[in-house]
């Protein structure tokens, strides 16, 4: 017998809602396949999942956190990027209007900066449970390789965004940062040059470290999670017993 | 068909088809799909809902988590840059602060960049010299490599604690061994403060490496979680010397003796 059409049942079989969404409520496998299979985000995942998979006490969520905090600091980031200003003489200031007179701009700011922290840990941690997982076994070395470029790829994402707050903390973590760097053999000196763009920290630097840290570090994450993300379902989905 | 074979010319007669290899089509069966994306196996479940319930609220917990942090704590602004008032002690930012603390005790060069070069490629090249495909899935392979990946932490720690405390009471002499060769002998700094650190890390891993072979006689698997965890314990303990135990002009201090913005 049929039950009454509910104001739901008629925008969900209205043309327009049929446009977007091609398949029915996700209550029967077939649509529960559909919906993961015809959704580009969703379809990250395959259809269907080993059991052990879903447990959480094996992954602790560490790779999906991070790309979380990943999505969270894109967020915040270019809502920030809304008020910095990356010039030497106005970054400090444009912080301080961040912090007093940009609605949730303290927040954003927090947000961003524990992210960024967090990231660094989650990046880490997951690759601890990676490896005692036995996880980097072939058929998944080259996912591993690419897991530890990532992690080179968060430390300098950190380092270079920790330069624009241009505060003390700031210059001084930079300079001994890239004081290291810069101890290199043979090609430290220029190592350091082009990433200061100057013999000391200053404008050039900033604005080195700014487009670094908006535009191409993120694009170079972005590039190595798809490889990365992609390589877990080609090598047979999230590794567990045999 | 084999004659049109045999006509062509360079085509060889024997790959005429044998009649009696060949397979016949004997009927057609109405059923089911061999594989569709429906069917479960019994250790299977659907992404959805299995997998991204799970998902979702991991992200809820943790956006909730992170905003509730972002309420309580602010982000540190200390004083506009200066570069003419450089504050004592200047840190680099804390994940980096184990290479500053290996830089105290050695060269730059050494500490800063081939070190840490050489974790990483360590790091990259481990799947492939740890190929078998025993223990996937299991935390620390086994028993014995949870024991083994503890003993190695518990060495790591305190060979580091002391090591970091003795190059220290040595006025970061290498233990008084790359004075010694500096003053008395006169070596150049090649020897004393890149050599001799490398050399003495070197032993120590050696120690590890053989403490672990003769007390657990361990699987290559095994062998590579103990140096993996004393990579990990490295840079953990490092870490939190440099953060929290190294005050003005990168002296050993406790924590609570920092100055404020390191607190």
């Amino acid at each position: 017998m049929a039950r009454e059409q509910t104001l739901a049942d008629k925008i969900s079989s209205s043309s327009v809602w049929r446009s977007v969404v091609r398949h029915g409520y996700p209550d029967t496998q077939r649509n529960q396949a559909l919906i993961i299979a015809s959704n580009v985000f969703l379809h990250i995942h395959p259809v269907k999942i080993k059991r052990y998979a879903t447990k959480v006490t094996y992954t602790f969520c560490l790779g999906g956190l991070s790309f979380f905090m990943f999505l969270v600091l894109t967020g915040t980031g270019v809502l920030l990027m809304f008020y910095y200003i990356p010039a030497a003489d106005q970054a400090y200031q444009s912080m301080k209007d961040i912090e007093s007179s940009v609605t949730f701009g303290q927040m954003m700011r927090n947000m961003h900066r524990w992210s960024a922290q967090g990231m660094v840990i989650a990046v880490f941690l997951h690759m601890c449970r990676v490896f005692y997982t036995g996880s980097y076994k072939p058929p998944r070395e080259f996912n591993w390789v690419v897991g530890i470029l990532l992690l080179v790829v968060t430390f300098l994402l950190s380092f270079t965004g920790y330069l624009l707050p241009w505060d003390q903390l700031a210059l001084w973590a930079i300079t001994v940062g890239t004081e290291i760097g810069g101890a290199a053999p043979f090609v430290g000196e220029q190592v350091n040059l082009v990433l200061r763009g100057d013999f000391e920290i200053g404008q050039s630097a900033l604005i080195r470290f700014y487009t670094l840290h908006v535009l191409f570090l993120p694009l170079v994450a972005a590039f190595l999670m798809a490889v990365h993300f992609w390589r877990i379902r080609k090598d047979g989905g999230i590794s567990g017993p045999l | 068909m084999a004659d049109i074979t045999q006509q062509m010319p360079g085509r060889s007669p024997a790959t005429a088809i044998d009649e009696a290899k060949r397979q016949k089509l004997l009927e057609l069966v109405r059923g089911r799909a061999l594989a569709r994306p429906t069917d479960l196996a019994e250790d299977e479940v659907m992404v959805w809902p299995s997998l991204v319930v799970v998902e979702a609220v991991c992200a809820t917990v943790f956006l909730l988590l992170l905003i509730a942090v972002s309420v309580l704590f602010s982000a540190p602004l200390t004083a506009q840059a200066n570069p003419n008032q450089t504050p004592n002690p200047s840190k680099a930012p804390w994940y980096f602060l184990n290479l500053q603390e290996l830089l105290l005790h050695m060269n730059a060069g050494v500490a800063g960049v081939i070190i840490p070069t050489l974790a990483l490629g360590a790091l990259a090249a481990i799947p492939y010299f740890d190929r078998s495909p025993l223990g996937v899935g299991i935390l620390g392979t086994s028993a014995k490599g949870r024991k083994i990946a503890g003993f190695s932490a518990i060495f790591t720690t305190v060979v580091l604690i002391g090591m970091i405390v003795l190059d220290e009471a040595s006025g970061r002499t290498q233990f008084g061994i790359g004075g010694f060769l500096r003053t008395q002998l006169g070596a150049p700094e090649f020897v004393w403060n890149q050599i001799l650190p490398v050399g003495i890390i070197m032993a120590t891993i050696a120690v590890l490496v053989v403490l672990v072979q003769v007390i657990f006689k361990p699987t290559r698997r095994e062998m590579i979680i103990a140096l993996f965890t004393a990579f990990v314990v490295t840079y953990i303990v490092l870490t939190i010397s440099g953060t929290s135990f190294r005050g003005e002009g990168q002296d050993l201090v406790f924590p609570w003796q920092l100055p404020l913005e390191h607190h």
